[in-house]
């Protein structure tokens, strides 16, 4: 018996408001349980586009998406809370007026639902997501007074709080330094197979690929050039393509 | 005028003012909360314009003025919702418009109004005139405030999560357009009902000003919750007693008591301070 698709694209376009080409163009794409993949391609080649069409955020114009067999259309906000997602580049203004602690909380907030108080369970998943970034000496601190890597930890640390069943990470590096990095490479694989999520990682830098990564999706011109297996896909000529 | 006003007006009639302007105190810097940290405030402004027109309209066809602003400055919100969120034209361009029309929308109805009622009852929408605000006028803002305040408390996951990141909070599986709509429609009401103590012209600034006040001393969204509505109190009590030291309209000395007050909140807000 196959295995449950927990991604499926069905010729999928994404058009932007006021664009006449597609970010996205005619995307087929399938994924099971517990894979963990990487988005690469160069500069608006299409892989924000992509992850936030996935989940709904951006509607689709064309073709189906199902995401544990619903229609994103459809269920949209049900399936969003299955759904850790880290964008690109998150800034903060330095006034923002919430705490670090607050952020992890409200990652919870759509499977808490409408009218519930937050359960104590809540408050130890988020001080336990902020061990495992180690940053649980910023659970106090005001979120705009952080720095870019402090605040990425933290986001990282709200998708990891979340405990959901698929995980879309925008460049999740993007702002750490070189142990960190590696530590939060660590920390997404060893995540991944624990909570046997099923991961999405859009990644710049090709060196930082996770050893657990089982396919590779390159995306160029709104469209997937190739999907397969690292090996397969990292060829010399991509990699040149890639640094251009 | 002066402060006697405060031992020759009846008993009653005090209360109902300083009710009054309490009430509007704090319902307008609740709802300015949102409006200042999801930046709405043209959106805001569109809509106290909208009031302003409806009541013109109301005055001008003899209608209670207090039900046309309501209905225009809810039209206002329900229109600019979907267009803000869908429209292919810049939010700005829509708004700047709106702007527009509804200020000369309220200065045409205006010149509609009979010419005996033109120099009292028209001029109390545009510049706010508490002293002839109702019993029953203050029982709608004892109303609305309460029931702000009850959906703020029973919300209160949705509309933090808002008002941090729309998107975010959109990603997180919060159904963030009905909020986002109510946030509007419940300031469309909280403006229709505060025209009378500052008037169409200078309702915001009792919108933004105790929001963006209390926004310059805490990290804690909860905490703005709570303080500004009491700068919302603070700054509305002082703009009254400097209407009747001054002789000035209610809605300008709360304008400039509230502005001022902005001013001294940003030099001494610890959130500015270096190190």
């Amino acid at each position: 018996m196959s295995q449950p698709k927990i991604i499926e694209m069905n010729k999928v376009s994404t058009i932007y408001e006021g664009e006449k080409t597609p970010a996205l163009f005619d995307i087929n794409l399938s994924l099971n349980e517990g894979e963990l993949v990487c988005i690469i391609g160069p500069n608006g080649a299409g892989k924000t586009t992509l992850l936030e069409t996935l989940n709904g955020l951006l509607p689709h114009t064309k073709g189906e998406i199902r995401i544990l067999g619903q229609d994103i259309k459809k269920k949209g906000i049900y399936l969003r809370k299955q759904i850790g997602y880290l964008p690109q580049e998150f800034t903060v203004d330095p006034l923002t007026p919430f705490l670090v602690k607050d952020i992890i909380l409200m990652g919870r907030y759509g499977q808490i639902g409408l009218l519930k108080k937050i359960p104590k369970n809540d408050y130890i998943l988020m001080e336990e997501s902020l061990k495992l970034m180690g940053i649980i000496d910023l659970k106090d601190r005001p979120i705009g007074k952080l720095s870019g890597g402090q605040l990425q930890k933290v986001m990282l640390a709200r998708v990891f709080a979340k405990k959901p069943a698929l995980l879309f990470l925008d460049e999740p590096f993007s702002n750490l330094d070189y142990h960190t990095t590696h530590r939060v490479i660590l920390q997404i694989s060893r995540a991944h197979d624990q909570n046997h999520w099923t991961t999405l990682l859009v990644m710049h830098d090709l060196n930082l690929i996770p050893e657990r990564c089982n396919r590779i999706l390159y995306l160029e011109d709104g469209r997937i050039v190739k999907d397969d297996i690292p090996e397969k896909v990292l060829t010399e000529k991509l990699l040149e393509i890639s640094v251009r | 005028m002066s402060l006697t006003i405060f031992t020759i007006l009846p008993l009653k009639t005090l209360v109902i003012i300083l009710a009054g302007t309490c009430l509007a105190g704090v319902v307008c810097s609740l709802m300015g909360t949102f409006i200042v940290r999801m930046k709405l405030t043209s959106l805001g402004f569109c809509m106290s314009h909208a009031a302003f027109a409806g009541s013109a309209l109301g005055l001008a066809l003899s209608l209670p003025p207090l039900w046309f602003a309501l209905a225009f400055s809810i039209l206002v919100a329900l229109i600019l919702g979907p267009l803000t969120e869908q429209s292919r034209l810049q939010p700005e361009i829509i708004l700047g418009i709106l702007f527009s029309l509804t200020m000369a929308l309220g200065l045409t109805f205006l010149n509609f109004i009979p010419d005996s009622a033109l120099s009292s009852t028209a001029m109390s929408i545009l510049w706010g005139s508490i002293l002839g605000i109702s019993s029953l006028e203050v029982w709608y803002l004892a109303i609305l405030t309460f029931s702000i305040t009850l959906i703020i408390i029973l919300f209160f996951k949705e509309f933090q999560a808002i008002a941090f990141d729309r998107k975010m909070a959109e990603a997180s599986g919060i159904p963030t357009r009905p909020f986002y709509y109510l946030i509007l429609f419940l300031t469309g009401i909280t403006v229709a009902f505060s025209l009378k103590l500052v008037g169409g012209l200078l309702i915001f600034a009792l919108i933004v000003n105790p929001a963006s006040a209390a926004y310059q001393f805490f990290h804690d969204f909860k905490k703005i919750l709570i303080f500004s509505p009491l700068f919302g109190i603070f700054f509305s009590l002082s703009g009254l007693v400097l209407s009747f030291l001054l002789d000035l309209p209610v809605g300008s000395a709360i304008a400039i008591v509230s502005s001022v007050g902005f001013g001294i909140s940003v030099l001494f807000s610890p959130k500015r301070r270096k190190g």
